[in-house]
């Protein structure tokens, strides 16, 4: 199905409670159907999607520029049995979607756990997060408030959707919000390698050139 | 006590299906960073390409005055070039590219490569998870590569071990003398048989031992081991995948050991094949499933297709095979694969069933119907052997392995059962008790 036609590949990775729909979720955005069977997924998955992105810059307006990137969405069991196994996989993954269920309090509970769980496992102490409220069309038994996600995410800084795998709502924007963050983090960390202290060779040395360096053998 | 038996299997059954949905998942993945791998090769050679093509980067003296990527000369009023960020050579306006924040060429397309491979997540990943060993791996990597090693692992002690060091003493020389048995699959069935007759005689002191070491840990598969089987060792191994703490020692474990010269005493004696490492690494982890067991020194691959139910009409237990996939090549030389599948109802071997021989394929479609005769209440403690044989020239025939599936704990009413089911093909589970409860 693949081939190596695409400029990045990046991985993100859904994770969050036992039956809060990460499976649908990612059903609806790679194929766009929905699945109401509940299949709860033994131990981890992983969908593809080929995405065109478009760069932007900081101010907002486009640089002209799109991409081919290749998404690798892993999903994750939310059972705890797993667990040892799926959160090995966080450490492989660029940015994550942090799903709840909007029609349980204790799924929106248990984001904080998710959270710590991420901040240990994944591949830095502040990765690109996107918190997703999940089953936003089942109204009637909402239980988590959107202004509460909303403090909750604003708490940590990081994005907050509200969406429906059932209708589509806001799922495929909860993705490229994720992607757009991961592709500025990626820029960051080539753009500004003097920021970390561990590596001594300060690229920015006059006369410094190194052919075998890794900065730059210019 | 037999239902509670019965149960138990059924779980390690499933997890056995389970450690074969994660490797799928992670087989699908290894195709993925392939290609990616080779995208990357591809753009890392553009990039030497590039280089070569750099005057700078092969370190020649070029003229104080001329750009350091063309060597074009430079102007002193017009074009007189200007630093690059990246690498503080004076570079003319042709070999930049960028418009403020611009970079020579060279710079730039270090720049994208280490965007586009992936290289800027990696180098954070090993800010925060150091890379000791070799390249940068993925845990799906490493899980499989993992399995994989112990897959090939044969450890057949011919004594049971009077003690557990024993595991650490005597497997090398065991292992030396095992390994011209690898070559040839009937010699492979002659030893296997040969040694589990030894085995069996013995096992059950190993087992008392066992039970005493292990008993917190994997109580209820040594339960089930009263009905020792070879894939029994595989259901055990599976269990492993998910209960093993902490998967990253393991893995650095396993790593350490491949490589041939290790620094410690107990690892020199390991680490004279890297095929069978796993197979040691996982008895100084404290697992006995390789001691009392067989573990494959072949590989079994594929899956079974069958449904299953019980006619009351006819009196038969009514077999359908489905279908198989993915099945290994015996003869990999000239890769050829005829398969049939037998069934066997043990204990009792004298009534075989088979389906027709599908030629050339490794996924064989039969749908046939096969019929057991058989009285409903004496299904109880039966175990159903499925074996998938190819069937070679000369009535030669090679195993490619087999499930065992118990006939008490299925539920003929239920239509789950009835449906077909994958059954993922396992080592031969031919015990010697026959399954008898």
């Amino acid at each position: 199905m693949t081939d190596g036609d695409y400029d990045y590949l990046i991985k993100l990775l859904a994770l969050g409670d036992s039956g809060v729909g990460k499976t649908t979720f990612l059903y609806r955005y790679t194929d766009n159907k929905f699945n109401p069977k509940f299949i709860t997924t033994v131990g981890i998955d992983f969908r593809e999607k080929r995405v065109a992105y478009t760069a932007t810059n900081p101010n907002g307006t486009t640089t002209g520029k799109t991409f081919k990137v290749h998404l690798q969405l892993w999903d994750t069991a939310g059972q705890e049995r797993f667990r040892s196994l799926t959160t090995a996989f966080f450490r492989d993954a660029m940015g994550f979607l942090l799903m709840f269920d909007l029609t349980s309090q204790q799924s929106f509970l248990n984001v904080r756990n998710w959270m710590s769980q991420l901040q240990a496992n994944a591949y830095c102490e502040n990765p690109d997060i996107v918190l997703v409220g999940n089953k936003a069309d089942l109204a009637d038994q909402r239980e988590v408030q959107e202004k509460q996600a909303k403090e909750l995410a604003d708490k940590y800084g990081i994005p907050y959707f509200e969406t429906s795998a059932a209708t589509g709502a806001e799922v495929d924007k909860a993705v490229i919000t994720l992607l757009d963050l991961v592709m500025k983090r990626m820029e960051q960390c080539v753009d500004k390698p003097p920021a970390e202290p561990a590596n001594g060779n300060g690229a920015t040395k006059l006369g410094d050139a190194q052919p075998n360096e890794k900065k730059c053998a210019c | 006590m037999i239902r509670g038996c019965c149960l138990k299997m059924d779980l390690s059954l499933l997890k056995v299906l389970e450690k074969e949905r994660v490797l799928e998942v992670l087989r699908r993945d290894k195709q993925l960073r392939t290609i990616e791998e080779d995208r990357i090769r591809r753009m890392k050679h553009e990039l030497q390409d590039l280089r070569r093509k750099d005057v700078k980067s092969l370190g020649q003296q070029y003229g104080e005055r001329k750009c350091a990527c063309c060597q074009r000369p430079l102007g002193k009023l017009w074009n007189s070039g200007a630093v690059c960020r990246g690498c503080s050579h004076r570079i003319c306006s042709m070999c930049r590219v960028g418009a403020i924040d611009w970079k020579c060429e060279v710079c730039y397309a270090y720049r994208v490569v280490k965007l586009r491979s992936g290289e800027w997540f990696l180098e954070e990943k090993a800010k925060k998870f150091p890379v000791t060993t070799d390249k940068y791996e993925t845990i799906g990597e490493e899980l499989l590569k993992t399995y994989n090693v112990q897959s090939y692992v044969s450890v057949v002690p011919p004594t049971p071990p009077p003690h557990l060091d024993y595991q650490n003493l005597g497997r090398s020389g065991d292992l030396k003398n095992l390994k011209p048995f690898t070559t040839s699959l009937e010699n492979l069935v002659v030893s296997f048989t040969s040694q589990m007759k030894k085995i069996s005689t013995s096992q059950n002191d190993v087992r008392g031992h066992l039970l005493k070491v292990d008993n917190s840990q994997r109580g209820p598969y040594f339960n089930y081991s009263t009905q020792k089987s070879l894939s029994d060792t595989d259901i055990s191994k599976s269990s492993k995948l998910f209960k093993v703490p902490s998967l990253p020692n393991l893995f650095k474990k396993s790593k350490d050991s491949d490589q041939d010269s290790s620094p410690t005493g107990t690892e020199e004696e390991t680490s004279f094949s890297s095929e069978y490492s796993g197979g040691v690494e996982r008895g100084s982890n404290g697992s006995i499933s390789t001691d009392c067991g067989l573990v494959e020194n072949i590989t079994v691959a594929g899956e079974l297709e069958l449904a299953l139910a019980y006619n009351t009409t006819t009196s038969s237990l009514d077999i359908t095979v489905g279908t198989c996939r993915n099945l290994t090549y015996r003869d990999s030389k000239r890769r050829k694969c005829h398969p049939y599948v037998k069934l066997c109802v043990l204990p009792d071997k004298s009534v075989k069933l088979k389906t027709t021989v599908k030629r050339n394929t490794t996924d064989p479609v039969y749908n046939e119907l096969l019929k057991y005769d058989i009285e409903r209440h004496l299904l109880f403690g039966k175990r159903l052997q499925a074996s998938v044989w190819h069937s070679g020239t000369l009535k030669r025939k090679a195993f490619l392995g087999d499930v065992l599936i118990p006939l008490d704990g299925l539920m003929f009413e239920d239509k789950a059962s009835q449906s077909f089911n994958w059954y993922p093909l396992c080592l031969k589970a031919d015990s010697p008790d026959g399954g008898a409860v």
